[in-house]
């Protein structure tokens, strides 16, 4: 039953875009290609729901061998484990809403067909990326995804902005994607095959072959493997594509730059997750760690609607990186999950206010150019302009035009503040922050500490500034009248997926993840076992018995299965069974206080206006400079790397136009004027000379015995006689 | 008379008519030529018939032949001659040397 | 040697003729004159046919030769020879030099026929045979040489009209 189910799962998508696509190119619009695409989703996704039942016993994996070089076999397969199906159902409901949303929101472009073969692309890539059993064929579909991701960033390509964003987010995840390659290569030397699971699998052979020493070695590789995923999930220094590919369609940011294939740099670190070493594991952390706190830091500032949605999407990613190499792996693929609903929720909002402010958008143009032209002036740097339908300057008390759009945003708002109880990205972010102070507390390690630190602060800038955007765009009074009296609130087809969504976001439907026995993590213990039996003790005689006495406030299910996350990070040891405990009640007030705390702030700002940001601002005017200008990245890269690189460029150019030109134009001169001279008087002397010298002596030798050929019958007689006569004397003789 | 008269006379003939043939500045002459080497072999077909084999005439009967052939061969030769005099305003020989390498 | 008989005599009488006037028909300058020589040679061969015992051979020789093909070349004389041109023009060298390749010749020829064994000693008993013509006409018409005979009429044919061919003037229009 598993193996129907993946193939209609992969093949629904992409026979949705083989046939359309084609079509696509013939420049036809199909009739209904959007109902059938959609269609082809939701079978997916029923598939995926099917699938759900089958794989809950044990994992399930499918091979065949796909190309034999020399002595090694590439094999192509599935491997369907209770993370596999829960990513195979996130990508496909979330695909299958935005295909919905997508008819709405699209529905006047001209390339509407082309936009849903694009997206059907993108859903069998992602889909092919997540069952791979290989790193192979994960890298095939990681590179499909970032190939759409590059189609639909640049999907309007009349525009300058969109044209330079999917170069650079294609340019800069392959930065990323280089290293992951490498350590692919890496892994694939040592062990002679890119199979993950099964006997021949590199995680089967890491634990039985590798020793000590190799420790050092597996660590190399796995951060650079992790490379790939700080390109795709723009985790920092790689992070500045993210922002920029909002100048894609906004179910396109919803999808691709927000809910999957960003979380696909999760995912395969998930993946991963059995050779990650000890100190492979705080890279990935502290890059995730400091990510948070930095794109967190960045959305405060920004007036784009969509903008402050992706920076947040990179913290939340960061979030995630953070839980993996801490260490906490279901919490991690636990918020993948949560976040891939309540961010694309916000996309799908942020789409919905955008698109009732669309038909302003074309009014307004003729000004916008005009401003266009003064911003010319100044110094261009990518994304920095902001169209007039997503500034949240221009909004405010959107409620009561669009109200299903705003109480599902306040949802997601909400959810991914992390308020409690009933919002499933508290449960998640607090099994993160729990997480990491778990293993900061268990381990006695400052690093973890401040990790959780890092963590919470990002936890309270993220409540702040997605309220500030709620406050901005939902509240107080309208801003830009005008525009005001255009918005509308969006067709069936947009808020549908945007209520569905909004369900998602409440922790009832994400309950697989609270049963401790659905998603089991892998066991990485064997790698970690060294280091950690000489930190085990000490973590008992640490001061974790005063923690657990102050924060004594206990919360039965959530001790439950944080106890099972315990487990996971030291297999088989049930000592650590409090210390965990003592952790999530920590973790849990602390990241209340935090979030309440954000809101709160945000809230004197933005809502009662009893503080101004503007004078805070003026204040703190280094700071706010900072991240204004998004930590400098952009002017860094723009100005060292990408400078350098002309700069490389035109030493190259000059290189070539002297030396290389210089050379070639050498030897044709030299070829030319003196070796030509040489075999042309070669040819004219000594070869003709011979032909003509061959020619005359015939025509000398001709012209003798041409004589005897006298034309005269007697003479040929003649001849014939003497002949004759000598042969007979000749015979007569002999 | 024995058989080696007739083909003395027979050889003196012959080599007349090569000689003819060989030094004549006139196609008519050279056609002369050729009749008396034609005629020494007629002869000797009819000497080796009459004396080789008394009783069977083959030889006579070739002999016929041969003279039937020498009709043809003047008809035939004089007929050139005419074309090549109306061709080239001459029989001699040596002038008629188109085929002059 | 035999004995010197009338026979004897007339025979070296047309041997000598015919060899004289072959001379004759070689070295005179004169065409006409080199052709009625040619005539009293064919004479002389007829002569000497009569003298093989081949009557039929004979008069075919006269009919033909003297009485056509002499004719012919007559007339070839006559057609193209103004009278500044029937005098034979012979240069010396050629002259030598194929007197010299003829004289080798006949040497040689006449060394073959002294050294034949197999024709030594052929002396002409003088037998009378039958007249040939009823043979020949037998041989001819019912007999091995019917189809030579066709063959060779066919070629009198051809050479026939192929010498009216190639001698008419051609027609051009």
């Amino acid at each position: 039953m598993v193996v129907p189910l993946i193939s209609f799962i992969l093949l629904c998508p992409l026979a949705a875009f083989a046939v359309f696509g084609i079509l696509g190119l013939a420049n036809k619009r199909f009739p209904r290609q959007d109902y059938l695409s959609t269609a082809a989703m939701l079978i997916a996704l029923a598939c995926s729901f099917l699938l759900l039942r089958e794989v809950v016993p044990s994992p399930e994996a499918h091979t065949v061998d796909w190309l034999s070089l020399g002595n090694v076999t590439f094999s192509m397969g599935f491997y369907l484990d209770s993370v596999t199906v829960i990513m195979l159902i996130v990508v496909t409901l979330v695909s299958s809403l935005v295909h919905i949303f997508s008819m709405g929101y699209m529905h006047d472009d001209p390339r509407y067909p082309r936009f849903f073969a694009y997206l059907s692309l993108f859903s069998f890539s992602m889909l092919f990326l997540v069952v791979s059993d290989n790193l192979l064929g994960i890298y095939i579909g990681w590179e499909l995804v970032g190939l759409c991701s590059y189609l639909l960033i640049g999907f309007w390509f009349e525009k300058d902005s969109a044209a330079n964003a999917c170069k650079k987010a294609f340019l800069t995840t392959r930065v990323g994607d280089v290293g992951m390659f490498i350590g692919m290569m890496m892994l694939f030397t040592k062990f002679q095959t890119l199979s993950l699971y099964g006997e021949d699998g590199i995680f089967t052979l890491a634990a039985s072959q590798l020793t000590t020493g190799d420790m050092v070695w597996l660590s190399i590789a796995g951060v650079l493997i992790f490379c790939g995923a700080i390109g795709k999930s723009a985790q920092m220094p790689l992070h500045t594509w993210l922002p920029d590919a909002m100048e894609g369609p906004t179910p396109v940011s919803a999808l691709i730059h927000a809910a999957t294939m960003v979380a696909a740099g999760v995912y395969l670190t998930a993946r991963m997750f059995p050779i990650l070493t000890e100190t492979s594991s705080l890279v990935i952390a502290y890059v995730g760690g400091i990510t948070a706190l930095v794109a967190a830091t960045i959305a405060i500032v920004r007036f784009d609607i969509k903008r402050v949605l992706a920076y947040s999407t990179i913290s939340q990613l960061g979030y995630m990186m953070l839980a993996i190499g801490a260490g906490s792996y279901v919490a991690g693929l636990f918020h993948l999950t949560t976040h891939a609903f309540f961010k694309a929720l916000l996309f799908l909002g942020s789409g919905s206010v955008i698109h009732a402010f669309h038909a302003m958008h074309a009014h307004a143009h003729d000004d916008e150019k005009h401003d266009h032209e003064h911003a010319d002036d100044e110094e261009y740097i990518l994304g920095s302009e902001i169209p007039p339908d997503q500034d949240m300057r221009n909004m405010g008390g959107l409620r009561h035009k669009m109200p299903i759009t705003f109480i599902t945003m306040l949802i997601a708002t909400l959810s991914i503040s992390g308020v409690p109880f009933i919002f499933s990205g508290f449960w998640s972010k607090d099994k993160i922050l729990a997480g990491v102070l778990g293993r900061a507390m268990e381990w006695n390690s400052i690093h973890h500490y401040i990790l959780f630190v890092i963590a919470l602060l990002a936890a309270g800038i993220t409540a702040f500034y997605m309220f500030r955007l709620i406050f901005m765009t939902f509240f107080g009074e309208p801003r830009n009248q005008e525009m005001h009296e255009m918005a509308h609130e969006s067709p069936l087809s947009m808020t549908v997926p945007l209520i569905v969504l909004a369900l998602l976001s409440f922790p009832a439907v994400n309950t697989l993840w609270f049963n401790k026995d659905y998603v089991k993590p892998p066991q990485q213990s064997h790698l970690h076992a060294p280091t950690h039996a000489q930190l085990a003790p000490d973590t008992k005689t640490g001061g974790t018995g005063v923690a657990l006495s102050l924060f004594g406030v206990s919360e039965a299910v959530a001790a439950e299965e944080d106890a099972g996350q315990g487990t996971q990070d030291v297999h088989g040891d049930d000592g650590h069974h409090g210390s965990a405990h003592t952790a999530h009640t920590i973790a849990m007030v602390l990241s209340i206080i935090v979030a309440g705390l954000g809101i709160f702030l945000s809230w004197l700002f933005y809502h009662r206006r009893a503080l101004s940001a503007e004078s805070v601002a003026t204040t703190f005017r280094p700071v706010y400079n900072l991240f204004w200008h998004k930590y400098y990245f952009d002017e860094f890269y723009d100005g060292v790397l990408v400078a350098l690189t002309v700069w490389k460029a035109r030493l190259f150019a000059r290189f070539d136009g002297s030396v290389v030109d210089g050379i070639v134009n050498g030897v044709g001169l030299v070829t030319r004027d003196i070796l030509a001279a040489f075999v042309g008087f070669f040819d004219n002397r000594v070869v003709d000379g011979l032909v003509n010298r061959v020619a005359k002596i015939t025509w000398a030798i001709g012209g003798r015995i041409r004589r005897i050929q006298t034309g005269a019958i007697q003479t040929y007689l003649f001849v014939v006689l003497v002949g004759i006569v000598l042969l007979i004397l000749i015979f007569r003789v002999l | 008379m024995t058989l080696q008269h007739y083909l003395v006379i027979s050889a003196i003939l012959f080599t007349l008519g090569i000689f003819a043939v060989l030094t004549r500045r006139n196609a008519i002459s050279i056609l002369m030529g050729i009749e008396l080497i034609l005629n020494s072999c007629n002869l000797n077909f009819a000497a080796f018939s009459r004396f080789m084999t008394p009783e069977d005439i083959s030889g006579q009967i070739i002999a016929i032949f041969g003279i039937v052939l020498a009709a043809a061969e003047a008809a035939v030769f004089l007929a050139i001659i005419l074309a090549i005099y109306r061709e080239f305003g001459s029989i001699r020989p040596d002038e008629v040397d188109t085929l002059k390498g | 040697m035999e004995e010197f008989t009338l026979k004897t005599f007339i025979f070296y009488g047309f041997a000598l003729t015919t060899v004289a006037s072959a001379l004759l028909v070689v070295t005179v300058r004169n065409i006409v004159h080199a052709a009625f020589s040619l005539m009293v040679t064919l004479f002389g061969v007829a002569g000497l046919y009569v003298f093989l015992q081949a009557d039929f051979l004979a008069a075919t020789q006269v009919i033909v030769y003297v009485g056509g093909i002499l004719v012919l070349i007559l007339f070839g004389v006559m057609m193209t020879s103004g009278r500044l041109e029937m005098r034979i023009h012979i240069e010396r060298g050629q002259l030598l030099l194929g007197g010299a390749v003829a004289l080798v010749l006949l040497m040689l020829l006449l060394t073959v026929i002294a050294n034949t064994p197999a024709w030594k000693n052929r002396i002409d008993d003088g037998t009378e045979l039958p007249p040939t013509t009823e043979r020949i006409g037998e041989l001819i018409l019912n007999g091995p040489f019917l189809l030579p005979f066709e063959v060779v009429s066919v070629l009198l044919l051809v050479a026939l009209i192929g010498a009216a061919l190639i001698s008419r003037k051609e027609v051009r229009d």
